[in-house]
């Protein structure tokens, strides 16, 4: 989870946005986060070059959730 | 009650045919660009043009200052004007009847992303941006989801293709997803066209939207899964695959990936070693594209699945232009302006395949010293290129990958 924390801060970062402090499982990507498509993709691509899994393969994700189920599979 | 014109979520209102009539009644300055980030202010733009018989020139709202410096020549030239007699109060059928007196002198030009330099200006006359608007009376209970930037030659085809029907139209781009459903189900809208990546972001299909019937999406072709989740969201809808560009406005359109050319339009068009040629009539006026003999060269590369009738597949893309998220990009230009912050030696801009987007803008660099971080190249790009053509990955390399012919190799 801090993991995550930190890259999508970093991809928020990257867009001169607000960092966020904190993100749970039920935090929705876009709504809470404040992840455009762009980001999103960044996001994709962050998560890949560390995990080596493509979290928008099989459609979209909305949740933090969402990702950690995918990291898990 | 007057049928809604526009309506805008994010901007809070909604502007009735009559309210549109009314606003263009008082305007009594015309402007030759449009630069603004009211979708509704350029519509109304475009509709007084299309009145005054006037040429307009549509510029991105985000272009930054030195993009406009380099395209227009001076950014003060947005506002200049010129006044003229107010035109009164206007129906539909006045309107209509103005657009095909003043049609000859009226043309409106818009830029799109070169393969070299800056991006290339393209001029559209009247005839040529609505060749493919379908006017008829089935057509009149239209309601347009609006999925596209204004300012972009696919904005402007649904635009057209709305408008020119009296038709709703509704804004659906940069509405967040849990909206866009409310907006498509509430107003039970039933066309939108938009691109591979917006109908990605509105997966997975856990809602149902049954007014939609109409779904178009133009670039990258959708996968079978998504296809499927698609019509399991839009269980009325049709679905096809349109081409376009901001050369030629929608050529053409096909329920799978195969193309099928109209009779009417075959002579304009043909392939030679693979690749679609436009006859010049089918595209817009410009001094940046080049044309041999009056063919325009596309740069897709086609599959021939029959010649009669005439039917195509496409392969792939000739140039170097990366599409992301429906935009074009073209790596030179970007480029071209990385090169210009401190500290960068030489870079090299390419797309990476990406699952949402298609293709990430990329970028590998050589820096002069540590001292340039990539926040320090990101605050500079920021204030020179439009969000979408700054790379979102940047990686510092200590050299670039080059081709045999010594040529940067965009294949990463």
């Amino acid at each position: 989870m801090e993991k995550l924390l930190q890259l999508i801060n970093t991809v928020l970062d990257n867009r001169s946005k607000l960092k966020i402090k904190h993100i749970s499982s039920s935090s929705d990507l876009r709504n809470d986060c404040g992840l455009d498509s762009l980001d999103l993709a960044e996001l994709t691509v962050r998560i890949e070059a560390e995990y080596d899994v493509d979290i928008f393969e099989d459609g979209l994700i909305n949740t933090v959730g969402e990702i950690l189920n995918k990291l898990n599979e | 009650m007057s049928k809604v014109f526009y309506y805008d979520n994010i901007e809070g209102f909604e502007i009735s045919y009559d309210n549109l009539f009314k606003d263009l009644s008082e305007e009594n300055n015309y402007f030759l660009y449009c630069k603004t980030n009211s979708y509704y202010s350029v519509f109304k733009h475009i509709i007084l043009s299309l009145i005054l018989g006037e040429e307009l020139i549509l510029l991105d709202n985000d272009f930054s200052k030195e993009e406009i410096n380099k395209l227009i020549g001076d950014e003060n030239f947005i506002f200049n004007s010129k006044s003229f007699k107010s035109i009164g109060q206007v129906s539909f059928k006045d309107i209509q009847e103005r657009i095909n007196f003043n049609k000859n002198n009226w043309k409106i030009t818009l830029f799109t992303s070169g393969t070299t330099g800056l991006p290339k200006k393209i001029s559209h006359d009247f005839d040529s941006i609505s060749r493919f608007v379908k006017r008829d009376k089935k057509r009149r209970d239209n309601i347009w989801g609006f999925a596209y930037n204004p300012t972009h030659m696919a904005g402007l085809q649904v635009f057209f293709q709305a408008f020119l029907n009296q038709n709703t139209i509704v804004r659906l781009f940069g509405v967040s997803r849990t909206n866009c459903f409310k907006l498509i189900n509430n107003l039970k809208i039933t066309n939108i066209s938009a691109t591979p990546t917006f109908y990605r972001l509105l997966l997975p299909p856990d809602l149902i939207c049954p007014s939609l019937q109409n779904l178009t999406s133009g670039g990258e072709k959708f996968d079978s899964k998504t296809l499927q989740k698609l019509n399991q969201m839009f269980p009325n809808s049709r679905i096809r695959n349109v081409y376009a560009s901001t050369e030629a406005g929608t050529l053409f359109a096909s329920n799978d990936e195969v193309f099928y050319i109209k009779p009417e339009i075959s002579h304009l068009m043909k392939i030679k070693n693979n690749e679609l040629y436009l006859h010049s009539s089918l595209i817009g006026k410009s001094n940046s594209l080049k044309l041999n003999d009056n063919w325009y060269q596309t740069g897709d590369i086609v599959d021939v699945v029959t010649n009669k009738p005439n039917a195509f597949r496409f392969v792939s893309r000739k140039n170097d232009g990366i599409n992301t998220g429906g935009y074009k990009v073209n790596p030179t230009e970007v480029e071209d302006v990385i090169r210009l912050c401190n500290g960068v030696i030489d870079v090299s801009v390419f797309g990476k395949k990406n699952s949402l987007l298609g293709n990430i803008i990329s970028c590998q660099v050589i820096r002069s010293d540590n001292t340039l971080t990539e926040k320090c190249l990101r605050l500079f790009l920021q204030e020179k290129l439009q969000e979408f053509k700054i790379p979102r990955i940047i990686t510092f390399v200590d050299s670039l990958k080059t081709t045999r012919s010594g040529k940067l190799s965009r294949n990463n």
